[in-house]
């Protein structure tokens, strides 16, 4: 178990999300970045499809009263124990009774995730215990924790090990690779130059439901639609013409002409994309995005 | 991608195209939601989920590749019943207009030429039919409305909108289940509880349901 001593700015109970149930309007949600969640769970002996928390930009303090087994991957936090032992990422971290584990700021990047062996063991609600802010439901108490909250654990899935995981290493630049359309019809010369060969930077303003972006406006030729599906990753332009980039709670169908797509394997580093990161869009081709198959995560016994 | 069939017969096989590396839009016009039942039906096990829109599916798949023979065969086979399978339940749904609860009916009326007791009674004598829910879990997109109370939306959305809202957006009318922002019109404000995450099924209304409004 875990008591939450002060929270975090948002920390949110997830697992690998509700997919499946788009025709209720519910988009799957989950971790934002999946594979480090699954990463994190492997550290500690829990299936991938455990619950942990997703931290973001700043980190609550948490007390183990009876002490615990953790681990740590995404964006590198400040962090620290009241043991004075260090605060490794990547790796399975083992806290004594009565320790507290501090995590303030990241040094770089926006996210992290931390898995407990066992798993949180809030109630799931259809079919998956991440939270859904926009609607209030799942996690804990269909919120982000607060100071007294008290979270229990499951059953571990694997025995103990102590292991160490490689993230993968992927783009470190500020160019994320999209695919156009589906409306890119739907936008003048002016927008599309604006929008392929302009900088970005994200606004304030953004969240779990859409990363906002400010920057060279996107004018076209027509603002509104007949509403389609839609995906996390999909880029909207809406009449103030600056685009909204859909993230992982955002809704499952829009009017909003789209005039590219994230793909699917830079959607988690949307993830780390903080409050006045610069960005950039250069565009590939459908089948060249499925040929960059998801990185993937490498996980060692600790020597 | 698959060729045009948008305006054409049901009983035409949809046609489709990729949106990203695993979302593939199908253009099923009046047809959309006998070919979501039927593809529901299937249990298609590359595909996670099938979302219903405006004369359209996405179909999202587990992975990034081509359409598998299987989803190509259920997307081309003809549709028996068009109308027979999205004869859903009737609904009654009590609603305040106007006043706190429907900020923007005066201003609706105003600009449709009518009174806002007119533009009430001519929302409330319509049968709608549920098209699609999305936006948020729960939120009915409601087909039917009078060509009269049809409106583009809002200009700039407004940052809150209560839950049970009752709006105009287009040739929609909806009902948010959650506060949260939204840039549709207010007329009215319902108490029904559109979305329960622990309720089977969790949306008060269903596609193919379909929803009177009854002033309050």
């Amino acid at each position: 178990m875990i008591e939450i001593l002060r929270p975090g700015l948002c920390d949110l109970v997830m697992d690998l999300g509700r997919p499946g149930r788009g025709a209720l309007g519910v988009p799957a949600g989950g971790a934002a970045d999946p594979a480090a969640l699954a990463a994190a769970n492997c550290l500690v002996g829990n299936d991938a499809s455990a619950a942990g928390l997703e931290i973001t930009l700043s980190g609550p303090r948490l007390q183990f009263p009876l002490g615990g087994v953790a681990a740590l991957t995404g964006a590198r936090f400040a962090a620290s124990r009241s043991s004075g032992a260090p605060v490794a990422w990547n790796e399975t971290l083992v806290l004594a009774a009565g320790e507290v584990l501090t995590l303030d700021r990241p040094e770089a990047g926006c996210r992290c995730w931390l898995a407990l062996r066992g798993g949180l063991a809030v109630p799931q609600v259809m079919g998956s215990r991440s939270t859904f802010l926009p609607s209030g439901f799942g996690g804990h108490c269909g919120r982000p924790l607060q100071a007294g909250d008290i979270l229990h654990c499951g059953t571990p899935a694997e025995d103990m090990r102590l292991l160490r995981a490689s993230p993968p290493t992927g783009e470190a630049d500020d160019c994320l690779r999209v695919v156009a359309g589906p409306q890119t019809g739907q936008f003048d010369d002016a927008g599309l130059a604006a929008f392929f060969g302009g900088a970005y930077r994200v606004a304030a303003a953004s969240d779990r439901r859409g990363l906002r972006l400010t920057g060279a406006l996107v004018s076209h030729y027509q603002a509104e639609l007949s509403s389609q599906g839609v995906l996390p990753g999909a880029i909207q332009v809406p009449p103030d013409a600056q685009p909204i980039i859909l993230g992982w709670d955002g809704p499952v169908t829009g009017g909003y002409p789209v005039i590219a797509g994230v793909i699917a394997a830079d959607v988690p580093r949307l993830a780390q994309l903080k409050p006045g990161e610069a960005i950039r869009f250069v565009t590939i081709e459908v089948e060249a995005a499925r040929a960059l198959a998801a990185l993937s995560w490498e996980i060692k016994e600790l020597a | 991608m698959g060729k045009q069939t948008t305006g054409q017969p049901f009983a035409t096989p949809a046609s489709w195209r990729w949106i990203s590396e695993r979302g593939l839009r199908v253009a099923t016009g009046e047809a959309t939601l006998a070919r979501y039942k039927s593809l529901i039906s299937k249990n298609l096990r590359d595909v996670e989920d099938i979302i219903p829109a405006d004369d359209s599916l996405l179909l999202v798949f587990r992975s990034a590749a081509e359409v598998p023979a299987e989803v190509r065969a259920a997307l081309v086979e003809p549709l028996a019943d068009l109308y027979g399978v999205v004869d859903g339940k009737r609904h009654e749904i009590v609603a305040d207009y106007g006043g706190v609860a429907g900020p923007d009916l005066r201003a609706l009326a105003k600009q449709a030429g009518m009174s806002e007791a007119t533009y009430i009674e001519q929302h409330a004598a319509t049968e709608y039919t549920v098209a699609f829910l999305g936006f948020q879990p729960g939120f009915p997109y409601l087909r039917g409305l009078p060509t009269a109370l049809q409106t583009a939306r809002r200009a700039s959305p407004r940052q809150r909108v209560a839950p049970g809202s009752v709006a105009i957006g287009g040739i929609y009318t909806g009902i948010y289940p959650a506060g949260g922002p939204g840039g549709w019109h207010i007329i009215g404000r319902t108490n029904a509880v559109l979305f329960d995450p622990q309720r089977d099924p969790p949306a008060l209304l269903m596609p193919g349901d379909r929803v009177h409004f009854v002033p309050a």
